[in-house]
């Protein structure tokens, strides 16, 4: 055997190991989440390279900054900063070779293989995670402005008599009257279900308190069917505006029950929060020993808890509302002593897989602009096996049509031929493993594909074969002059099909840029095979016969 | 040695009019189609929600009932398909108005969910996709997947126009543009759904389409340079010939590979392979007509410098010749 034979066998080798490499077993953690809602890792061994979620299931998210309320001076920094925070959080979320990436210069894309819950998976990119700590209010601000508060809405024309009016109009569609459009048609409804005083927002908002439950100074308790319909009209800018300038209201969004009936809380706050999670060091979920509720406690760094120390200690006695993007968690605890750097946020009765998931929000740190999903999609993981399956079979059925059509035509130089495809197929499936693509779908279908291009290159070169043999030449210079003269043609397809290809990855997302990395990878190893393997196995062949001996072909 | 289409002598350029008027055939009322009807965009590119669902054994529902069920449930004008032996549907709502993002179709995916619980029974069937897109992004795709295809085309010109020369780069794409727009007519003509897998076959059309050129055009620079007393025509004949027997062979194979992916690999990826298996048909087809007579016509309208055409090297025998 030749040197160069020699040479050109351990480069084959050589592919075919790292191939192998590529594909072998690897360990995967891999989200549970058991009965009780709580989660664990499993670990699952996988094979050859990663599938697309259309393969496995799971969940893809597109995220954009939203900026319908909060208006980015900053968008790229912006985009950037929500994407560290992302992965910081998905990171801690567990699911297996989770993608946070961006696309284009506007999106981010998060994909979660294996995760069945998209709403648990919302919460978590979503959650803006922005902590406050603010004062409640002491000077009776909200009691002393509901006189007024009413005046305005009689002025806006807004009544117990027009609000009930409009529950009605609002029941027949297409006669909308003023309130409704004032207010929007649904809120109009709740109306109709109430016992409306005649001054409205003072029949509404009671200061909490009552037998067995002391209220405490800025806190007021709302019916929970009236929540939405009050909020509403506190928004109304001229009813806003009574409330004295350095206070503001928010909500607990959980509802209590006192006596019977179900409310709601509403908080009047100072506007200046004492402290926010920009100081944030760390925080854990736990669970409170004296309630057995869900807890956070959270530490902040050195200068917060300075600032808190000094904030807290002018304002002991007082309460302290925690607010969590904006709404009020929890009834707010009041001041005994100053705090310094360590706290905690009680959630009640609230199941531990929430605190956990707030833990983890903080300590990702909080989103510099609220993201909105843009598009959603959710495979079950049932159908990315059927689809593995299909496109198995598909696959196997398409080599074995392939491997006939070339053998039965080429004789032995198309066994030469399915061979070097075998090693085709190898070498793609190694090469995605080995560059860390991902398979999907329609990379699968293109896959299966180019098992029927793949031969092309060997079929240009055998017609060149032939048609040097028909010319008188020997069996030698006929293979070499078919490898010769078949490359011009073999380069400048396969460069346009790389080409097609690079365009479709820049322009694509997920499953069609699987196909389009499927696409190159499949046609540089298909001119491996065909230019180097298969010509390999020509010179073994020639090798060992004399130059003369009639090749089949 | 078994043989198939070798040393062939068929006129292909001789009956190249026959070959217009199938194009014209096909063509004509492909564009009206297409003006009329225009394109069956799928929630992707149109944003709106896509639910596939799984009935469990022994549940049963049609079509009907399932139309009947949304309608009643207010969610009008849903599409509904049945496939995977009965036991599969795919609804197609399309509710995501401009400027709303995914939260309005994830709620219709709720309401959908709800409503094939009247129909089906709860528990009788799996969500095994759900897809909400907004409409916005719908938008962008749209633009971008048509960009890539023109993109796509200069970058080959270029690469052409530079590894052969302009003239047969232009011919390769006139040829590949026919294809192109036969099988956006293909897709039309079927109403097959236009998703990105869909526009992935596209563009790989365009690529097989190329390809097939490419081999015809390599053989046509290389008997160019054999000076045989042959005209244009002739010498494209020629070359068309000498590469029949591998257009039949790769021809063979990939349509094989196609034929199998319509046949098994699910439902998601048979538009794919239907796409695929018009365009090579176009591709061949282009290569062998469109491309060729694109090509005469330009030798036609500015002639070759001769110093390209017949290669460096013999430049001084061609003044002689």
């Amino acid at each position: 055997m030749s040197a160069s034979i020699r040479n050109r066998l351990f480069v084959i080798a050589a592919l075919i190991v790292l191939s192998l490499w590529g594909l072998r077993p690897r360990k995967v953690e891999q989200v549970r989440t058991n009965a009780d809602g709580s989660s664990a890792l499993d670990s699952v061994t996988h094979y050859g390279p990663k599938l697309g979620l259309d393969l496995q299931g799971g969940i893809h998210l597109g995220l954009e900054l939203d900026q319908s309320k909060v208006v980015s001076t900053d968008p790229k920094r912006d985009l950037q900063l929500a994407l560290t925070v992302l992965r910081k959080r998905i990171d801690e979320f567990g699911v297996a070779e989770p993608v946070v990436q961006l696309q284009g210069d506007d999106r981010i894309i998060v994909e979660l293989a294996g995760e069945t819950n998209p709403e648990k998976a919302k919460q978590v990119v979503q959650r803006a995670a922005f902590l406050e700590f603010r004062i409640t209010d002491k000077t009776l601000a909200l009691e002393k402005a509901l006189p007024a508060m009413d005046r305005a809405l009689r002025q806006l024309g807004v009544t117990a008599a027009t609000l009930q009016g409009s529950a009605a109009a609002a029941a027949t569609p297409g006669t909308p009257n003023a309130v409704s459009t004032l207010l929007g048609g649904d809120t109009a409804k709740q109306a109709d279900s109430l016992d409306l005083g005649e001054g409205l927002l003072s029949s509404l908002i009671r200061p909490a308190g009552g037998p067995q439950f002391a209220g405490m100074p800025g806190e007021y308790m709302v019916p929970e069917a009236a929540a939405d319909l009050v909020d509403s009209l506190l928004s109304l800018p001229t009813v806003a505006r009574e409330l004295p300038r350095g206070l503001t209201w928010r909500w607990d969004p959980e509802e209590i029950s006192i006596g019977v009936e179900p409310f709601r809380m509403l908080y009047v706050l100072e506007d200046r929060a004492i402290m926010d999670g920009t100081h944030l060091r760390s925080a854990q979920a736990g669970i409170d020993p004296l309630t057995s509720g869900s807890i956070v406690t959270f530490e902040l760094d050195y200068s917060g808890g300075q600032t808190f120390g000094r904030e807290t200690s002018r304002h002991v006695g007082d309460y302290m509302a925690i607010l969590l993007d904006g709404k009020v968690q929890g009834r707010p605890p009041v001041i005994n002593s100053a705090i310094y750097n360590r706290g905690q946020i009680t959630l009640g009765n609230k199941p531990m897989e929430e605190a956990q998931l707030l833990a983890l929000s903080l300590n990702a740190g909080a989103l510099p602009v609220p993201l909105k999903v843009v598009e959603q999609a959710q495979v079950s993981s049932t159908l990315g096996t059927d689809s593995i399956r299909q496109g198995v079979v598909a696959g196997a059925v398409g080599t074995l049509l392939v491997v006939l059509i070339m053998i039965g035509y080429y004789a032995f130089s198309g066994v030469l031929a399915v061979i070097g495809l075998f090693l085709y197929i190898l070498f793609t499936v190694g090469a995605l493993s080995v560059f860390g693509a991902t398979l999907t779908l329609p990379g699968l279908a293109g896959l299966v594909l180019s098992i029927g291009i793949a031969v092309d290159a060997n079929v240009l070169i055998f017609e060149r074969i032939r048609e040097e043999l028909a010319l008188g030449k020997s069996t030698r210079i006929a293979v070499d002059e078919g490898f010769h003269r078949a490359m011009n043609a073999i380069v400048d397809s396969n460069v346009c099909a790389v080409v097609t290809a690079l365009f479709l990855f820049q322009f694509g997302t997920g499953p069609v840029r699987g196909f389009a990395v499927t696409l190159v990878v499949g046609t540089l190893a298909s001119m491996v095979t065909a230019i180097f393997v298969t010509r390999t196995f020509y010179l073994m062949w020639l090798a060992r016969r004399s130059p003369t001996a009639p090749l089949s072909i | 040695m078994r043989r198939l289409f070798t040393n062939t002598t068929i006129d292909f350029i001789g009956v190249r009019k026959f070959a217009y008027g199938l194009t014209a055939a096909f063509f004509i009322p492909g564009l009206i189609l297409l003006l009329v009807r225009g394109l069956n965009y799928s929630v992707e590119f149109t944003g709106g929600t896509l639910m596939r669902i799984r009935l469990e054994q022994g549940a049963t529902t049609d079509i009907g009932a399932i139309r009947k069920g949304l309608s009643d449930a207010g969610l009008h004008g849903a599409e509904i398909q049945q496939y995977g032996g009965g036991g599969e549907f795919a609804i197609r709502a399309r509710t995501a108005v401009a400027g709303t993002d995914v939260d309005n179709t994830a709620a219709t995916g709720d309401a959908l969910k709800a409503a094939l619980n009247g129909v089906i029974g709860e528990g009788k069937f799996q969500v095994v996709h759900l897809e909400g897109v907004g409409a916005k992004v719908g938008g962008e795709l749209r633009q971008k997947a048509l960009l890539a295809i023109f993109l796509s085309s200069f970058a080959i010109l270029a690469y052409l126009a530079i590894r052969f020369e302009w003239r047969f780069g232009l011919a390769a794409i006139g040829a590949t543009l026919h294809d192109v727009l036969g099988t956006i007519m293909f897709i039309s003509l079927f109403k097959l759904e236009v998703s990105l897998v869909v526009v992935g076959a596209v563009l790989s059309v365009l690529g097989l389409s190329l390809n097939e050129t490419i081999i015809i055009f390599d053989r046509v620079r290389e008997n160019e340079k054999k000076r045989l007393p042959l005209d244009l025509p002739g010498i494209l004949n020629l070359s068309i010939n000498e590469t029949l027997p591998r257009t039949v062979l790769t021809h063979g194979t990939s349509l094989a590979t196609m034929l199998t992916l319509a046949l098994f690999a699910g439902e998601v990826i048979r538009p794919f392979a239907l796409v695929m298996f018009f365009g090579v048909f176009s591709g061949i087809f282009s290569s062998m007509y469109i491309a060729p007579s694109v090509l005469m016509f330009i030798r036609d309208k500015w002639p070759q410098d001769p110093t390209h055409s017949k290669g460096r090297a013999v430049t001084s025998k061609v003044a002689t010749a």
